[in-house]
């Protein structure tokens, strides 16, 4: 290991997990003055295709109170068959099928490269995926069209065996029986009228007669079939008459007159959906995928009323306590989340609307489930389309890219507790020895439960050091953790992946300088961002700006190098040198400023902020911005006004929205059609590689970005203008020349502003 | 896995539908969403750090913006673009040339169909007369609008493609295609196609005997690909 960046990269590639700290500061109080907790980003799936699973279970502590699972940090004794749990000291007997390990001849959970391993374990019968579609009918016709179209084409994309099921709502909600024979049959509910589970359950026929359990057993999933066959069938013995009865779907047949929108009974039919899956496939992988095209408007979970004079609630409105429907709406979904969870489903939203559709209200359902949330204009967009083909894509070996059911425990070493997680994930509520009672995000438990998750789902997991102070460094010098991720994968096997990691304790007083360099300063900015989005989520957006602030001056006290009182001597090391940028970014970004955004486009920003790897998330943070010239290749720029030139093609991701804009000149040229010449051709490459590179990008994010082709002057341009920093405004544009960067219009703070507040504040001998 | 597979699908992208979605991103074919599993380059994911005190530098870094330009600029009109050769960075290569398949095709129906539907009269025996009668139907339709001149050229000639994969008994081939026919041109063939994909999966299940070679690469002739 040459440097602690490789260090970092390595074990991100590996086990998929990044430390705020590789060295851990040995007592509590110690820790706290670390400012930022010892925490990481867990992606529990990551893509690994140097991983073949075993076929075998794991081997488990026989401490009742541990069940750590054994993995290469356990000391083993090879003679006398033994080995030490690394995380409770407890000495087990190895299995009678580990007769005949030895130090040549170990098995893969020993060695050192397998930190990370998969266990494919056989715990009764498999059972298909499930997939019910819960389909809003109260569409425009060319709307309805491409989503019918999207619909039919997804039966070409799920796996054959896969039951799926059909549900359709306007004014009413229709389940629709799935049979092979000609006739079409559906049962109608009032779209105003709550059901409990048992009611829709006995409605639909599902309660099935009390059969004498035979022989004991319980009953398996797939004993059932002739209770559910009739709403969930096979794609591939129903796939032609799904098609056909997608294909004849009408728009919502009820009349809406002028000055009214369409009636939309969305949370009855989610309850419905859930209640079905609940009554027949509990605990069994399945998706609910709610396609939809406006706000719930009448029964349990409206959102807005049918007046179109009344219109949707917004962020002034909710400030002013003014959202009628809000918080009753709000309960209806988090009700049937908690239930959707607790039955091991999920629920996505594909919400394609011009207006919003009330994913500040739905929004639970995807975030407690680990449901996909995608919000588009319209199902005629290649947005919508091209991100729900992904919704299937397959990985390297031809695998469905999902998995289902999963729960993720956390086991740690005696000196650390566990504060909490947030990520797509809902408490399991497990105490435990090594539960923290200080909660930082979902805390309070050791176990969490992750319904449906991708190979980029990532949690943050918060930790505790309780090693008191003035005590030794722990025994062995290391700390550990280990997590334990039991799914069901898409091929429909039970598998559990195991990653350990340790770290080494130093005494924080004595050796400062090795925890600081050990700092992972861009997973610290997401781990910290994330309690910041958390926090927001339940408190006023600016008392977590001061917070998030507050903690900033204090990192900076604790690392900066300064003279008391003298602002101009303050430095921080290579380490820490991009955390206030990161941190100055995420200030101004849609995750924790509303302004500008609907609460709809806030919950979803928020959505895939909660979600995403270290990469990925800090893409939000702060954008990426690429610079192509004549004079070089392609170079990352400052994002920042002066980066914005003439002669220059900026390219710029913020995940969201993939950014080309085309500086003065460049437009210049290319209005002038310089790229047409041959003598010219140099030109129409430097135009064609930032389309290229946005290709590259637009080709593998999930959801598909938005894409905007700009140039200078342009109205569009704004997006560019609203992100970078703006070190040249409308105030200070003669303090730096002309030709030297772009001014944005605008009063908000700029970087070196903030910095030189800052390093006043950092160093001042008051605070 | 898909060397081949990919030959033979389509590679294209396509704008986006900018009338009903602002911004819309551009659409990528089934070909070239299933071949980007690998990345060809370095993700773009590098920053600079500001510097220490926050302020930009003199936005020159020290290899950029060639004195030309700026003085261009400050007398408009601007002049020409450098006559530089081609900067081998900016990857001239990479520029994926947008080979439309609309090239006539010469195709004729029963090319097409009389295979399909001896593959079906196969299928017969054992698949229920219903399921049947349903892939008859959709043939029929398909046949219906390819006579009626509503199919595209990519989709005949595709089309074509698959039913030869069919006879060569190339199933996870002949699916493929179906699968890209459906994501890349659902509305010309959502009505069916399903009785294609029926189709595959039925003669796949048929016993081996039931189905005769209808040539001599029968299959003994499966492509590696199919091994995965």
């Amino acid at each position: 290991m040459a440097t602690y960046l490789e260090f970092i990269q390595q074990n991100e590639e590996r086990d998929g997990v990044r430390f705020s700290w590789n060295v851990w500061p040995s007592s509590r109080l110690e820790a706290t003055r670390m400012v930022v907790p010892l925490a990481c980003l867990l992606t529990p799936l990551k893509e690994r295709l140097d991983l073949p699973p075993v076929q075998y279970e794991p081997v488990l502590c026989s401490r009742q109170t541990c069940k750590a699972v054994l993995n290469p940090l356990c000391q083993v004794d090879y003679r006398a068959k033994l080995w030490a749990c690394n995380f409770c000291f407890q000495r087990n007997q190895f299995p009678p099928a580990y007769a005949g390990i030895s130090e040549i001849n170990q098995p893969a959970e020993l060695m050192p490269q397998f930190s990370t391993i998969e266990y494919i374990v056989q715990r009764g019968s498999p059972t298909p995926l499930i997939f019910l579609y819960v389909v809003d009918t109260c569409l425009e016709e060319e709307d309805l069209q491409a989503l019918k179209e999207s619909l039919q084409m997804s039966l070409s994309l799920l796996p054959p065996e896969a039951l799926v099921g059909l549900i359709t709502f306007g004014r009413m909600v229709q389940v629709h029986e799935l049979s092979c024979e000609g006739i079409s049959k559906s049962y109608v509910f009032r779209g105003t009228k709550d059901l409990t589970a048992k009611q829709i359950q006995d409605m639909l026929g599902l309660t099935r007669p009390v059969l004498p359990v035979q022989q004991g057993r319980p009953l398996q999933p797939q004993e059932q079939p002739p209770i559910s066959s009739r709403f969930l069938q096979p794609v591939h013995k129903i796939d032609m008459n799904l098609t056909d009865l997608l294909g004849e779907l009408q728009r919502d047949p009820w009349p809406v007159t002028q000055g009214k929108r369409p009636l939309r009974s969305t949370g009855v039919a989610l309850s419905i959906a859930v209640g079905l899956l609940e009554g027949t496939f509990p605990n069994t992988g399945a998706r609910v995928m709610l396609f939809t095209g406006g706000p719930p408007t009448q029964g349990p979970g409206m959102v807005v009323g049918d007046e179109l004079k009344t219109p949707i609630r917004s962020w002034h409105d909710i400030e002013k306590d003014n959202a009628r429907f809000m918080k009753k709406a709000t309960k209806h979904y988090e009700i049937l989340a908690n239930r959707t969870a607790a039955n091991g489903h999920c629920i996505d939203i594909y919400a394609c609307a011009l207006d919003q559709t009330g994913l500040l209200e739905m929004k639970c359902c995807a975030n407690l489930t680990g449901g996909h949330m995608v919000m588009g204009d319209s199902f005629n967009t290649s947005l919508f389309k091209q991100t729900f083909q992904r919704v299937f894509s397959k990985d390297f070996s031809g695998e469905f890219r999902m998995a289902f059911g999963a729960t993720l425990e956390v086991k740690t070493s005696r000196e650390l507790k566990i504060s909490g997680a947030i990520g797509p994930c809902v408490s399991l509520n497990a105490k435990g020895p090594c539960v923290s009672e200080n909660e930082l995000g979902i805390g309070g438990t050791c176990q969490w439960k992750i319904c449906s998750l991708d190979p980029s789902s990532t949690l943050a997991i918060y930790f505790e050091v309780v090693n008191q102070h003035n005590a030794p460094i722990p025994q062995g010098g290391r700390g550990a953790v280990q997590f334990v991720t039991q799914y069901q994968h898409s091929c429909t096997q039970r598998r559990i992946r195991v990653t350990t990691i340790a770290r080494n304790w130093a005494d924080a007083q004595s050796q400062l300088q090795h925890i600081e360099a050990a700092f992972d300063q861009e997973a610290a900015a997401v781990l910290m961002a994330r309690l910041g989005v958390y926090r927001a989520e339940s408190e006023e957006g600016p008392d977590v700006l001061r917070w998030l602030d507050r903690q900033l001056i204090r990192l900076c006290q604790k690392f900066g190098q300064y003279n008391k009182d003298d602002p101009n001597s303050f430095r921080l090391s290579d380490s820490f040198s991009l955390y206030p940028q990161f941190m100055f970014h995420l200030r101004r970004s849609p995750f924790l400023q509303v302004f500008n955004n609907s609460p709809d486009e806030s919950s979803y920003y928020r959505h895939h902020f909660a979600r995403q790897d270290l990469t990925q998330s800090l893409i939000m943070i702060q954008p990426i911005l690429y610079s192509y010239s004549f004079s070089g290749p392609p170079e990352p720029v400052l994002l920042d006004s002066s980066s914005i030139l003439a002669d220059r093609i900026l390219l710029m991701d913020t995940f969201f929205q993939i950014v080309i804009y085309l500086g003065e000149t460049i437009a210049q040229w290319q209005k002038a059609g310089y790229q047409d010449m041959p003598e010219y051709e140099n030109f129409k490459h430097l135009l064609q590689a930032p389309l290229d590179d946005a290709q590259e990008i637009l080709q593998t994010r999930f959801p598909m970005p938005r894409y905007i082709n700009t140039e200078h002057g342009g109205s569009q341009a704004r997006f560019l203008l609203s992100k970078v920093n703006p070190s040249q405004t409308h105030n200070n544009l003669y303090a730096w020349g002309q030709e030297s960067g772009s001014p944005i219009l605008t009063d908000d703070v700029s970087l070196q502003v903030f910095m030189d507040h800052l390093k006043k504040l950092a160093v001042s001998s008051a605070s | 896995m898909l060397g081949r597979d990919v030959a033979m699908a389509e590679l294209y992208v396509k704008p986006g539908n900018k009338e009903r979605g602002w911004n819309d991103p551009p659409q990528f074919s089934y070909g070239l969403q299933i071949q980007c599993g690998g990345p060809k380059r370095p993700p773009l994911s590098r920053r600079v750090p500001s510097p220490a005190d926050g302020a930009p530098q003199a936005p020159t870094p020290a290899n950029s913006a060639p004195p030309a330009v700026p003085a261009a600029l400050a007398s408009k009109p601007v002049g020409p673009p450098p006559l530089a050769v081609v900067s081998p960075a900016l990857r001239p290569d990479a520029a994926k040339q947008v080979a439309s398949l609309a090239e006539e095709c010469e195709v004729k129906v029963e090319d097409v169909l009389t295979p399909l539907n001896e593959t079906l009269s196969m299928c017969r025996n054992t698949v229920q007369k219903q399921v049947c009668d349903d892939i008859s139907r959709r043939l029929a339709v398909f046949r219906e609008l390819w006579l009626q001149g509503k199919l595209s050229a990519p989709v005949r000639k595709r089309m074509n493609i698959l039913v030869q994969e069919l006879q060569r008994r190339h199933w996870d081939v002949a699916d493929e295609i179906h699968r890209a026919l459906m994501v890349d041109h659902v509305n010309e063939v959502s009505q069916w196609m399903v009785g294609i994909k029926r189709l595959i999966a039925e003669a796949r299940n048929l016993p081996p005997g039931d189905l005769v070679a209808n040539d001599e690469q029968g299959a003994g002739a499966q492509p590696a690909e199919e091994a995965l």
